[in-house]
């Protein structure tokens, strides 16, 4: 009797987790059947999913061409969400795909505007040629499908020559976006080298809204090594004059000066200071990125400041 | 397997059991102590430090730790409980020591660490006078609260969730329900081994089932292999300064108080686990927990550590499998010492999928509520005992609600209104006298 019911329980555990290892076996079957890009830059899993999630698209396409529009047009659920969706176009800016508004498919959208003037499509395809933004971010306002306030948006894209021959890129955006220091780097990497190209030309076009130097509260700015500035962090006038390696953070830090000391021996240099916030009763964190850069023969400063991640509560 | 014979427990509190048990039954405490790993990891990621200072951080975290599980247990004169209530790095003083390091660093956090430990060992016999100020359902109200403070670390870990606002993953949601069910199931319907090891059982069939499922927790479990084996802690960073700022007195005497009373009540639900005999609290065990407790958080302050606590997550652990022997303290010490020492088996610890562990507090956490509400409820109820609870639970629990609102709160509040257990405990006992004006001023007339 007592090794019947000894053997009823071991059978009872036994199925349990049988049970468990087919239903998992099920779920893991889920998985993604290309191999992942690189994500070890980003913090956040929401920006590491939406890489993932255009670049197993972009895969699909190269493989089997544009006939796979088909599977994303038969099921367009699977690539719409309330937090991301897939859409493809071409590179003079026509739409081909757009799991969210398939209103916008086969228009061209070379021209689209948003709110602060940017030009999403240009700026993609200016992202896909730079090899400083490997995953092709751009950072705009666009808006809900069936909403009518705009949102703030940050899209990865990836350039893709179909079987027949056609080039089109492949991309899925997150709404109401986390900061990436990825993505910081990638504004201010850029903007030095923009600097080494066009010199005093280019600060003006720094300064710009429209700029994909400018997205949310994230700000290119520079300054010389003396700490005169070039671009202000603060307002889009160089009159707004501070210094700015005076400047201390919430706990009389100064992080701006910290952070040239760290550019002695460095081309760039990430340095963390403290910051208030109305809705929390301990400090923000915040990062500061600086880099050098060259502008007519003589060294500079550019850099940005962003959000860090919080802890989770 | 030896059974105690009136079956309240597996094992009594000063019993020592078998080899075997004791290992096992210390390494599951070690499990859940393996948590607060998370801690100082947190504090050099705030502060931007390098791999090589978070290592470091952790070791001397891990030893202070481990010596304070071993002191509280042991029962030394006029030093440790004597109870089966480890130690690890709590987050009580995390917010300090960030400020701390921020404006003066380690030195600065060494010496407020040690003055924090110093001022508890200070408000230990204050405690013990306390005695007319904390009726049993005071106490069994401090005993919930102990268990509704760890609600947000273990369910954002149950979500599997790092950063604010983050993704949540249905697997890892998955996950934690598994392996909380398999510890529920094995604790309700086991018995003998399976009922005192639920948390293992559970832990590690999560563990498997996350690296079938979810293949980054076998690439980071993998990962380990660079860690080195063996590594001595350096120790030569004991000879760095300590500073110490008395400008941060008041707010460093205010978390004093809000830690010695989240430890009292930890002491408390030890007690009550551990002799459920007892008809009135016994205020010198408890007294020497919190001596040994502020000797432990000074320590961690010398070896340059994140200040450690008693763990309410053990305790609850305890009181779910009734082994409540204070010689597994002991060598769940020794065990946590000796795994400072060995840095990728640590490493290969802290790997423990989020959701797993979020599971195992959730676990632990409902036995600290549970106990409480129980002794609670106890005594003979009536209008002044529900109006203390309830505004105490009010204005306790509102601070983990509404942490917006105590933001813009006007100073004194917001230094005092912290975290729902010093809160409602604050609370409690001053309405607790408020109330019974009537019945002091008639035993005074007497």
């Amino acid at each position: 009797m007592i090794i019947s019911n000894q053997l009823r329980r071991f059978f009872s555990y036994a199925t349990i987790i049988f049970l468990t290892l087919v239903l998992s076996v099920f779920i893991s079957g889920c998985e993604s059947r290309y191999e992942n890009p690189d994500l070890s830059v980003y913090q956040y899993r929401d920006t590491k999913e939406i890489v993932k999630f255009v670049h197993d698209a972009s895969q699909r396409i190269k493989k089997d061409g544009l006939k796979s529009l088909d599977y994303f047009r038969n099921d367009r659920k699977l690539n719409f969400s309330s937090d991301r969706y897939l859409y493809i176009y071409d590179i003079n800016g026509v739409n081909i795909f757009h799991a969210g508004m398939p209103h916008l498919e086969g228009k061209n959208l070379w021209n689209l505007t948003d709110k602060n003037g940017k030009k999403p499509i240009q700026m993609v395809i200016a992202a896909l040629a730079d090899k400083n933004n490997p995953h092709a971010w751009v950072h705009y306002s666009w808006w809900e499908p069936g909403k009518f306030y705009p949102i703030p948006k940050s899209s990865c894209h990836f350039k893709v020559t179909t079987p027949e021959g056609r080039v089109i890129f492949v991309g899925g955006g997150l709404n109401y976006p986390h900061e990436e220091k990825e993505f910081v780097r990638i504004a201010v990497d850029g903007t030095a080298g923009l600097i080494k190209e066009k010199g005093t030309a280019a600060l003006a076009e720094i300064e710009s809204p429209a700029s994909p130097y400018n997205f949310r509260d994230v700000k290119v700015f520079a300054f010389t090594n003396e700490g005169k500035l070039l671009v202000s962090p603060v307002m889009n006038d160089r009159l707004a004059e501070f210094k700015l390696m005076d400047c201390v953070d919430e706990m009389g830090h100064k992080p701006f000066e910290k952070a040239m000391n760290g550019l002695k021996n460095s081309d760039s240099v990430w340095e963390v200071f403290l910051t208030k916030n109305r809705y929390q009763r301990t400090l923000v964190k915040k990062s500061l990125y600086l880099r050098k850069a060259r502008l007519d023969g003589s060294e500079i400063i550019v850099g940005a400041i962003t959000d860090l991640p919080q802890p989770p509560g | 397997m030896k059974m105690a014979d009136d079956k309240k427990y597996e094992y009594s509190v000063n019993e020592v059991p078998p080899v075997g048990h004791l290992l096992l039954s210390a390494f599951q405490h070690v499990l859940i102590m393996v948590v607060a790993i998370g801690i100082p990891i947190i504090f050099a990621g705030q502060l931007n430090e390098t791999p090589a200072f978070t290592a470091s951080l952790v070791t001397f975290s891990m030893l202070a730790s481990g010596i304070g599980s071993i002191i509280q247990a042991l029962r030394l004169p006029y030093l440790g409980s004597g109870y089966l209530c480890p130690n690890l790095c709590g987050p009580s003083y995390l917010s300090l020591s960030l400020s701390a390091a921020w404006i003066g660093g380690l030195p600065l956090m060494r010496g407020i660490t040690i003055v924090a430990g110093l001022i508890e060992v200070f408000l230990a016999p204050v405690i013990q006078k306390l005695k007319n100020i904390f009726p049993i359902y005071i106490v069994g109200l401090v005993v919930a609260l102990v268990g509704v403070s760890i609600v947000q670390i273990s369910v954002t870990s149950f979500f599997g969730q790092t950063f604010q606002g983050d993704a949540i993953s249905n697997m890892d949601i998955f996950i934690g329900g598994i392996s909380l069910l398999i510890m529920v199931f094995c604790n309700i319907w086991g018995k003998g081994f399976v009922k005192i090891y639920c948390l293992i059982i559970g832990i590690f069939s999560g563990w498997i089932l996350a690296m079938i499922l979810i293949p980054e927790y076998w690439q980071n479990l993998l990962a380990v292999k660079n860690s080195p084996l063996f590594a001595m802690p350096r120790f030569q960073s004991l000879l760095n300064p300590v500073t110490f700022r008395f400008d941060l007195l008041i707010p460093l005497i205010v978390i004093a108080i809000g830690s010695t009373l989240k430890t009292f009540g930890n002491l408390l639900a030890a007690q009550k686990m551990s002799e459920p005999e007892l008809k009135e609290i016994n205020f010198v065990p408890i007294r020497n927990g919190i001596v040994a407790d502020g000797m432990a958080t000074a320590l961690s302050g010398v070896l340059g550590s994140m200040a450690v606590d008693t763990s309410s997550s053990n305790i609850g652990l305890a009181g779910a499998t009734k082994v409540l022997s204070r010689w597994i303290s002991v060598v769940a010490g020794i065990i946590f010492i000796i795994l400072a020492f060995f840095p990728m088996l640590t490493n290969a610890l802290a790997h423990i999928p989020k959701p797993v562990l979020g599971a195992s507090l959730i676990f632990s956490g409902c036995f600290m509520i549970c106990a409480g509400l129980i002794q609670m409820l106890e005594e003979k109820w009536d209008q002044r005992k529900t109006f203390v609870v309830g505004i105490a639970l009010f204005f306790g629990l509102s601070t983990a609600f509404l942490p917006s609102l105590y933001a813009r709160a006007p100073k004194l509040i917001q230094t005092f209104f912290t975290d729902p257990l010093p809160t409602a405990t604050i609370l409690a006992v001053i309405l607790n006298q408020l109330f019974n004006l009537d019945v002091l001023y008639k035993k005074i007339r007497k």
